[in-house]
């Protein structure tokens, strides 16, 4: 379970995040929504360390994750699927993979792991021994994915997946995310693609400027007027 | 002209070994170790020693790969990790600066320790040279290139099929992405730096069997240098081709324009391949 | 450095106690060491507008020196008055940096410094080879030796380099150049022609090295037409100006001193150990000490910015 607890996150001088709090309990899928800019990729690049937070508390399973170092917060068991993929250009889909069970006990499991991610993105079993830059916009978010899978962490982090894809690979990949959730992985999706998200998720939460404004149940969310209005383009009806 | 060209080539072997070293360090962490050629004359001095206690050079290179690896990690943790998190930029001037202090601290300390003198390895086999087609190849030259094309050989191996090679790669094309993945990129930089420190001992004792004095370091640097922009700063693979191709440019400048003006051709080279061809001649990251 | 009465009074009677040095005390080993201390000058402040005001560190200013000692000395031997024969120094070395120079300005900034390296190598290198024999005077010229107008004439050009250094500085033209020391990007997009200012800048900087190159040239009777080509002339600048301060009018000149002062210590002794102390302090003052030793003194912290990061993020 992933708390977090009283955020303030800065980039230089500038606060981004203000006392931020939130949970994501095992095996729920928990979304995050908010606008270009308020700050959600700086929260996910706090829980994965790659940004060290002000002040305020990150923990998981009991363990404090604040100061600690990206590659042992990945070997503490969060993956992440970051925005803008981030794969290695010049690397295979199948290098690209294999990167992802870099860890010890992940690396023991690779071939089963390879196997289970080659039926869920068929595409990249087709594609392995291409370079991940000549991959389409699709297939990228499909092998940022499995790359994160091959960590075999229970906890995944996804960061604007569907950024740049068409809506029916988007639909795709939601059905994939809600696969994986089956399978007992705790999901924390951050998305500007409202709709889908809500419908897909338990619970969200709603960051506007830095700051967590609303919460709920997911479904009751995407009935909400407000949301309907800020996020949907809808006049209230 | 088939011999002028043969000199060529070895010195474009010898060229493209240094400019090994210096790639795998900046392609990794985009520093720019202008100490690499003083390190190769200290391993040339560490080479000289060991043969005076009676261990041939070529059987030295095990010996002097570990130490300067050794070396390689104390010189990064001392001074080179400081500003590994800084901007691509700031981390280029940043670490040119200390290796250049590092290079006068090196070959001031090398001069001290052994004067200025020049100072050269003759094992017995030094003069000796083969003859095919009414050209000689010295026995020296050819084991170095024998030696660069086993050391690519081996780098390759290590780059594609280990699991520490293929993190290097990660690590070079997008560090963040590869600490998500659990890579410890601090480890990773340190002991990619101490490997391209290890990798000077094949140059130090192909130079230390020609001659060499403390303070050449820095054209052995240059040679390197130019070869690594003419491979396209940050591509390791392209980079023993294209000191290959300095070597026999050199060596085709010569033939024409005498001896004196060789070391212009580098220059010309670099300055056109840098006008003409920023990205170098082979193109970009080949990572 | 504000103009104040102060300062220009500090100023004026350094210079006049600079004038009369020679007068009060004779000794040729002092004016020998002056000399030296104001080529170190001209060659540090001229490398320090380039590197230290332009941002634009450059590895190689020994080819400008030695370029203009080259130049001077074969104009001076033609019987030609040295001052013109100095000028013509100097403009030779702004001509070799319009050639090879700009070139390497086009690279992005922070290769600068290994393009200007090559530069000064090759150049030690092939000046070496072509002109092996080491040139010397000959017997009038040897007979109209003085060293007391070579003190006076070196003083001239380090006041004179100074002096420009000075007026560009607190010009238009050193707004702009700090400007893309600091950051070019944010200089470009604010209309500034940071190709043409660079250039200018190196054209200076070369200009004066260049006639810091004469006076090396004028100065012996006989030497190695390569040896101001000599790599250590272009890590010289480099060194006192890092640790003397960057970026500071008084930096060069302190660094230079405390150079020379080393050098002398440690002559007696052994060969290059004061090279090897600047070498190790170089690297502790990029380290630790951006300002270099001026900042210790002047406290004020122009060059080291950005809270606690003391490492150079802007160099």
């Amino acid at each position: 379970m992933l708390s977090v607890e009283g955020l303030n996150v800065h980039y230089e001088d500038l606060q981004v995040l203000w006392d931020v709090s939130f949970e994501v309990n095992d095996r729920e899928i928990v979304a995050l929504i908010g606008s270009n800019g308020a700050g959600k990729t700086t929260l996910l690049r706090a829980i994965t360390g790659l940004l060290k937070p002000t002040s305020g508390y990150i923990h998981y399973d009991g363990i404090t994750l604040n100061n600690k170092r990206p590659h042992k917060i990945v070997g503490l068991g969060i993956s992440m699927v970051p925005e803008g993929r981030r794969l290695f250009p010049k690397m295979t889909v199948l290098e690209n993979l294999e990167m992802g069970a870099f860890l010890k006990d992940a690396r023991q499991e690779k071939q089963e792991t390879l196997k289970l991610v080659y039926e869920i993105f068929p595409v990249l079993k087709e594609r392995s021994q291409q370079l991940a830059e000549s991959l389409s916009g699709g297939e990228q978010q499909m092998l940022a994915i499995g790359r994160a899978l091959m960590a075999k962490n229970s906890f995944l982090l996804l960061d604007e997946m569907s950024l740049g894809l068409a809506p029916l690979l988007v639909e795709n990949i939601f059905e994939i995310v809600v696969q994986i959730n089956n399978a007992g992985i705790t999901i924390f999706i951050v998305e500007q693609n409202v709709p889908m998200t809500l419908r897909v998720s338990n619970r969200a939460y709603v960051l506007e400027s830095g700051h967590i404004v609303r919460q709920g149940d997911a479904k009751m969310l995407l009935n909400d007027s407000n949301i309907k209005e800020a996020y949907l383009g809808m006049s209230p009806v | 002209m088939g011999q002028t060209l043969i000199y060529g080539i070895l010195n474009g072997a010898l060229y493209g070994i240094i400019a090994l070293g210096i790639a795998l360090v900046f392609g990794v962490m985009r520093y720019l170790n202008i100490a690499h050629g003083s390190l190769i004359i200290l391993g040339a001095y560490g080479s000289l020693i060991l043969f005076r206690l009676g261990i041939d050079p070529f059987a030295s290179i095990p010996v002097l790969m570990i130490i300067l690896f050794l070396i390689g990690t104390i010189l990064f943790k001392s001074f080179f990790s400081h500003f590994i998190g800084f901007s691509e930029g700031n981390k280029i001037k940043n670490s040119l600066l200390i290796a250049f202090g590092l290079m006068l601290v090196i070959d001031n300390l090398a001069t001290l320790i052994w004067t200025g003198d020049e100072r050269c390895i003759t094992p017995s086999y030094s003069g000796i040279s083969f003859e095919v087609f009414n050209v000689r190849i010295p026995v020296i030259g050819l084991a170095g290139g024998l030696l660069a094309l086993i050391l690519i050989f081996i780098l390759h191996l290590f780059f594609t099929l280990t699991y520490f090679g293929k993190s290097v790669r990660a690590v070079s094309q997008d560090h963040e992405a590869a600490s998500l993945m659990g890579v410890d990129i601090n480890l990773t930089y340190l002991i990619s730096f101490a490997i391209s420190v290890s990798l000077a001992s094949i140059p130090s004792v192909l130079i230390g069997l020609q001659a060499f004095s403390p303070t050449v370091g820095i054209r052995w640097f240059n040679k390197g240098v130019i070869v690594v922009m003419l491979a396209g700063l940050g591509n390791i693979y392209g980079v023993f081709t294209a000191g290959l191709f300095l070597g026999i440019l050199e060596a085709i400048s010569v033939y024409f324009f005498g001896a004196p003006y060789r070391e212009v051709t580098g220059l010309a080279v670099f300055v056109l391949v840098l006008i003409l061809f920023p990205q170098g001649l082979f193109g970009r990251k080949g990572g | 450095m504000r103009i104040n009465f102060k300062n220009i009074l500090l100023i004026i009677s350094l210079i006049v106690f600079l004038v009369f040095l020679p007068v009060m005390i004779k000794s040729e080993y002092l004016i020998n060491l002056s000399l030296m201390f104001f080529l170190y000058v001209t060659l540090a402040e001229s490398w320090n507008l380039l590197g230290g005001f332009t941002g634009q560190i450059s590895l190689g200013h020994s080819a400008f020196f030695g370029m203009g000692a080259l130049i001077t000395r074969f104009i001076w031997l033609g019987k030609i008055p040295i001052l013109l024969a100095l000028v013509g120094g100097g403009i030779s070395s702004a001509l070799l940096a319009g050639m090879v120079g700009v070139p390497c300005l086009r690279m992005r900034s922070a290769y600068f410094p290994i393009g200007t390296l090559a530069l000064a190598l090759i150049a030690e290198i092939t000046v070496g080879n072509i002109l092996p024999v080491p040139g010397s005077l000959s017997r009038e010229y040897i007979l109209e030796y003085d060293i007391y107008s070579r003190y006076y004439l070196a003083l001239s050009v380090a006041v004179f380099t100074v002096l420009v250094i000075y007026l560009v500085v607190y010009s238009r033209t050193g707004m702009a150049i700090i400007a893309i020391r600091e950051d070019e990007g944010a200089a470009a997009a604010l209309g500034v022609k940071t190709f043409g200012y660079k250039v200018l800048s190196l054209m200076i900087s070369s200009f004066l090295a260049g006639m810091g190159g004469g006076i090396f040239a004028y100065q012996y009777v006989s030497y190695y037409y390569n040896s101001p080509f000599e790599l250590s002339w272009a890590f010289l600048p480099t060194l006192t100006t890092f640790i003397g301060g960057l970026g500071t009018i008084v930096g060069p000149i302190v660094g230079s001193m405390c150079f020379l002062a080393l050098s002398e210590i440690f002559a007696i002794s052994l060969g290059e150990v004061h090279v090897l102390i600047f070498g190790f302090t170089f690297i502790l003052i990029v380290l630790f000490l951006p300002g270099g030793l001026i900042s210790i003194a002047k406290q004020s912290r122009k060059r080291i910015n950005i809270r606690g990061k003391k490492l150079f993020k802007h160099v």
